[in-house]
């Protein structure tokens, strides 16, 4: 079933000859529990089309449904709400609150939301991304990867149907990246999320289940074992 | 409050100086309010012992009880209401040992201006007063033998009151034939219902009228307000404690406004997150109330406490329910300054926020 879908997106900046179509005509669709990943040239309009999927800015033209409903129906306040309840966003550098716990920075959307985790599940999320020990720290106290699975949980704790990572990897070495990678697509599976994680890592598509490629703002599926191959050759 | 607390919790430094800066406000508000109120009472205090509606006074005595000049027979033109008559001059007192400003009341003893003693007798014999007791601190005793500088009369102290200055000066009160002695000497027969003006209690100040043209009738805080210097002195203070609220109010905006702007990626992945601008802004708005509370309330202890330490003349007074007052104030435009950092906020962009 689809939970996100793109229908005719479009999005251009400026105008006359300063005009960019960071995104040109766009279809899209993602099942449940797919992991999908996005990769391309830095400029080929990726965070443009998570954005847009993810509610954060309006297309220039077509329509964005998340669980069926359609976002140009709603306005920033309205959106603001299904971003709260539908989406979970890991983005490059850390998106933690320096001043809160790795506790609080759950707790903190207990207080803006219903509908979380349990803390039973919290529990086995906290032991699935190894990070238990560090529920009492500040963000300051963590390394990169740690803060990494502190975000990842952090964007699954709210029980998004949908997860959207914007270079989730950047700021981590290849094994810290391999590892967010394989945390990314277990959570996926087991709590049939929809996650499309946007890279310009060609190595991490190994664990995603689609790939897309952007080039100049035109999105299209490829195939993932082609894109390996070629990568290694 | 969650955001706001915890934030306080892991920056204390940060926070303790405007907390700091709030309580210093608040501490010199509130010690500028006891001064206004001490100095106020330093004026008034025997009038508010009255307790009377009104006083009546010569037309051209411009509202001043020392320049008015009535007799006691005017009683008889007021409407139908409780009077006191009043005699009242300025003098200089000595004991032998301190000289002091007073100002002499020659009043009927058996009318309402009559004080309650609170220590001594009340005076019953030619040429006995009873004093303020703001005279014991000064060194007057029960049967101390005073000594005037416009009079051959001495005066003995035979009792004392509370809360009775008026115009600065300690009051001393005796029957009006004594005060008559005082004032006209060898012509105290002749000028026997001379008196300065007349005190009357009545519902409102509508309901009293005296049918002699040359007197007015002015209601008793209109001649509080004329008394010399009170007016002046009371704006002084309260200009300064209102340029306090101000400076608070930017102080405090300027603080968190730079603190928010500090912030604005934070709050911009929050609201990218879908947490609202109302929750942000509450988070703030929160913060600042515990900012200010916390600073005032130690502004408040602090000022109690310094003023038990305070030597007796300076003339500072707390009156507590005009400090809760202040300290809701001062939170208030706290809050007010903190309305910059909401309208911050909610013009932050998430999509900046994030980046690409
Ligand atoms: N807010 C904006 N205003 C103008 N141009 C933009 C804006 N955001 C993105 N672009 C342009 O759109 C294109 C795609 O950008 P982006 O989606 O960030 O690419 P990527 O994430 O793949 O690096 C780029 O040419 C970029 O300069
Ligand atoms: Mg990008």
């Amino acid at each position: 079933m689809a939970i996100l879908e793109l229908k005719k997106v479009k999005k251009t900046f400026g105008s006359g000859h300063k005009q960019v179509d960071a995104l040109k005509e766009t279809n899209f669709t993602a099942d449940i529990g797919e992991l999908i990943a996005v990769i391309g040239p830095s400029g080929s309009g990726k965070s443009t089309f998570l954005t847009i999927a993810g509610g954060l800015q309006n297309p220039t033209s077509g329509d964005i449904f998340i669980n069926e409903q359609n976002l140009s129906d709603f306005n920033e306040k309205k959106r603001s709400k299904i971003r709260l309840k539908e989406i979970g966003f890991i983005l490059q550098a850390s998106n933690l609150v320096p001043f809160l716990t790795v506790d609080n920075q759950m707790k903190l959307l207990d207080n803006v939301k219903k509908d979380n985790m349990s803390k039973a599940e919290l529990e086995k999320l906290y032991d699935d991304l190894g990070i238990r020990d560090l529920r009492k720290k500040y963000p300051a106290d963590l390394s990169g990867g740690e803060r990494q699975r502190v975000a990842i949980a952090k964007a699954l704790y709210s029980k998004p149907s949908i997860l959207l990572a914007d270079e989730p990897t950047a700021s981590l070495d290849s094994d810290r990246a391999y590892e967010v990678m394989e945390l990314l697509r277990k959570e996926t599976k087991s709590n049939k999320t929809t996650t499309i994680v946007v890279t310009h890592d060609v190595r991490l598509i190994e664990y995603c289940d689609k790939v897309y490629k952007m080039t100049d703002g035109v999105l299209k599926l490829e195939e993932k074992q082609a894109v390996l191959e070629k990568k290694s050759s | 409050m969650f955001l706001a607390w915890n934030e306080i919790k892991k920056n204390k430094l940060r926070f303790s100086l405007i907390i700091g800066v709030l309580m210093l406000v608040s501490y010199l508000v509130f010690f500028l309010s006891g001064l206004a109120t001490g100095l106020a009472s330093l004026n008034r205090e025997s009038v508010d012992k009255w307790d009377a509606t009104a006083i009546i006074l010569s037309e051209e005595s411009d509202k001043s009880l020392p320049q008015s000049s009535i007799t006691t027979d005017e009683v008889d033109h007021i409407d139908g209401k409780e009077t006191a008559i009043l005699a009242q001059l300025n003098a200089i007192a000595t004991n032998g040992d301190t000289k002091q400003n007073i100002s002499l009341f020659g009043i009927d003893k058996e009318e309402r201006i009559m004080p309650k003693v609170t220590e001594g007798k009340e005076f019953s014999k030619e040429n006995e007063v009873i004093a303020s007791d703001a005279l014991k601190e000064e060194g007057f005793a029960i049967g101390d033998k005073l000594e005037l500088s416009s009079s051959d009369e001495k005066l003995t102290i035979v009792g004392f009151t509370n809360s009775a200055r008026f115009n600065g000066a300690p009051v001393l009160y005796s029957e009006l034939s004594t005060f008559q002695h005082v004032k006209f000497g060898e012509a105290a027969e002749a000028n026997g219902d001379k008196i300065n003006g007349i005190v009357v209690y009545g519902e409102n100040v509508s309901s009293i009228s005296t049918s002699n043209e040359d007197l007015e009738v002015i209601e008793i805080e209109t001649f509080i307000e004329n008394l010399p210097g009170y007016t002046e002195q009371a704006l002084t203070l309260n200009f300064m404690i209102y340029f306090l609220f101000g400076i608070s109010s930017v102080i405090v905006a300027i603080f968190l406004y730079v603190l928010t702007v500090q912030k604005i990626s934070m709050f911009g992945v929050m609201k990218a997150q879908g947490i609202s601008n109302g929750y942000l802004s509450r988070s703030v708005i929160a913060q600042t109330f515990l900012l200010a509370f916390i600073g005032v309330t130690v502004g408040f202890v602090l000022t109690l406490t310094t003023g038990t330490f305070l030597p007796s003349a300076v003339p500072v007074a707390f009156d507590i329910p005009t400090m809760i007052f202040y300290g809701v104030v001062l939170t208030v435009v706290a809050i007010l300054g903190a309305v910059f950092s909401v309208l911050t906020i909610v013009r932050i962009d998430p999509l900046k926020a994030i980046g690409g």
